[in-house]
C-alpha cells in the first residue's frame, strides 16, 4: 500500500505546487501590467516632445535649451 | 498583433487601461468576467472530480484479484498518460500544424502551443514517475528499457528541448515558426508510443479501455473510477491550459509595451525638463 500512496502523494503534490505556481505567476504579471498601463496613463498625460536630434553627438552633449527643435 | 491577441483570448480592452495614442502603448489585455466564471467553474469541477476520484480509488473501489491494492494506482496513471500524451502533446501539435498553415497562421496558434506543452510536461514527469512507482512492486524495478517507458521518456526529452528552444530570443514569428516546426516533429513520438505496445514485445501491459477489440477488460466500481479519473484531470488540464494560456498574453503585451513605455517616460521627464528655466538647471545659460 505505501507504493500506491506515494503514487498518489507525488502526483497530486507536483500537480498542485505546479496550479499555484500558475496563479502566483499570473497574479504578478496581472499586477505588473496594470502598473504599466497606470505609468503609460501619466506618461501619455504629458505634452509630447520631439526627441533631440544628436547630429551623431552623445546625447549628453546636446543641451536641452539648444535643442534645434 | 494586440488585434488578433485580443480577439482571440477572450481578453478585452480594459476601459481603466486604455492608453493615449502618444506614448505608443497598447491597450491592456484584462480578462472579461465570462472568462473568468467559466475559469473558476472548469477549476472547481476539477478539483471536486480529483477529490472523488483519490477517494473512490483509494478507499472505496475493492483490491484486484491479481494486482491487490496496486491497482489503484492504475486509476490515476493513464488518466494522466492520457492527458499528458493526447491531450497537450496532441493539442500542442494541432495548434503547431495552423499556425504553420498560412490561412490560420496567427500567435493565437503559437501561444496555445506552448501553454499546451508547459503543462504537458508536467504531466509526462507525472506519468513516468507513478509508472514506475507502479513497476516496482510488480516487475521488481523501477525502470526497464522498454519500448513504451523509452518512447515517453524521449518524448519528455523533445518537449524540455521545445521549452527550452521558446526561451532562445527572437522575434515572436520567428520563435513561433521554429517551436511550430519542434513540435510537429517530437509529436511523430505520440502514435509511436500509443502502438509500442502492439508492435512490440514490451512488458508494458496493452490498453484496458482503448484496445483492439474496443472492449473494456475493467468493470463495475473500478471501470467508473477509471473514468471519473479521466474526466476529472481532463478538466484539470483545461483550467491550467487557460491560466498558462493567459500568463503567455500577460508576457507578450509586456515584452511589446516595456519599451515604448520607457520611451514615454524618457519623453515626459524631457517635458519637465524642457519647462524648467535655465537657472533652475544650475545657472548654466
Amino acid at each position: 500500500m505505501r507504493y500506491v500512496v506515494g503514487g498518489y502523494v507525488f502526483i497530486l503534490v507536483v500537480l498542485f505546487l505546479y496550479a499555484v505556481q500558475l496563479v502566483w505567476r499570473r497574479r504578478r504579471l496581472a499586477r505588473a501590467v496594470s502598473q504599466v498601463a497606470q505609468v503609460a496613463q501619466v506618461a501619455a498625460a504629458a505634452p509630447p516632445v520631439p526627441l533631440r536630434a544628436t547630429a551623431g553627438r552623445s546625447i549628453d552633449a546636446v543641451p536641452i535649451a539648444e535643442d534645434p527643435t | 498583433m494586440t488585434d488578433d491577441r485580443s480577439a482571440s483570448t477572450g481578453t478585452l480592452p480594459h476601459p481603466q487601461a486604455s492608453v493615449a495614442p502618444n506614448t505608443g502603448v497598447t491597450l491592456a489585455p484584462v480578462q472579461t468576467s465570462r472568462a473568468r466564471v467559466t475559469e473558476y467553474t472548469i477549476g472547481t469541477l476539477a478539483l471536486v472530480g480529483t477529490v472523488a476520484t483519490v477517494w473512490l480509488g483509494v478507499w472505496v473501489t475493492p483490491p484486484d484479484k491479481v494486482q491487490g491494492d496496486l491497482v489503484r494506482l492504475v486509476y490515476i496513471h493513464p488518466g494522466v498518460a492520457w492527458v499528458a500524451l493526447y491531450l497537450a502533446f496532441g493539442l500542442a501539435a494541432v495548434s503547431s500544424l495552423l499556425y504553420l498553415w498560412p490561412r490560420t497562421r496567427s500567435l493565437f496558434w503559437d501561444r496555445l502551443a506552448a501553454a499546451s506543452v508547459e503543462v504537458g510536461v508536467v504531466f509526462n514527469i507525472c506519468t513516468l514517475v507513478s509508472g514506475s512507482i507502479w513497476g516496482k512492486p510488480t516487475w521488481g524495478v523501477w525502470w526497464v528499457w522498454d519500448a513504451r517507458l523509452t518512447l515517453t521518456a524521449v518524448l519528455l526529452i523533445m518537449f524540455l528541448g521545445y521549452m527550452a528552444l521558446r526561451r532562445v530570443p527572437a522575434e515572436p514569428e520567428v520563435r513561433a515558426r521554429r517551436s511550430a516546426f519542434v513540435a510537429l516533429f517530437a509529436a511523430v513520438d505520440v502514435p509511436l508510443v500509443h502502438f509500442s505496445v502492439n508492435w512490440w514485445n514490451t512488458l508494458h501491459q496493452g490498453a484496458t479501455v482503448l484496445n483492439a477489440n474496443l472492449s473494456p477488460q475493467i468493470h463495475g466500481s473500478m471501470a467508473w473510477t477509471l473514468l471519473l479519473g479521466f474526466v476529472a484531470l481532463t478538466l484539470l488540464f483545461v483550467w491550467m491550459l487557460l491560466v498558462r494560456y493567459r500568463i503567455g498574453v500577460l508576457e507578450d503585451w509586456l515584452a511589446d509595451n516595456e519599451l515604448d513605455l520607457a520611451l514615454a517616460e524618457r519623453q515626459s521627464e524631457g517635458a519637465g525638463l524642457d519647462d524648467k528655466s535655465p537657472s533652475d538647471q544650475g545657472g548654466a545659460a
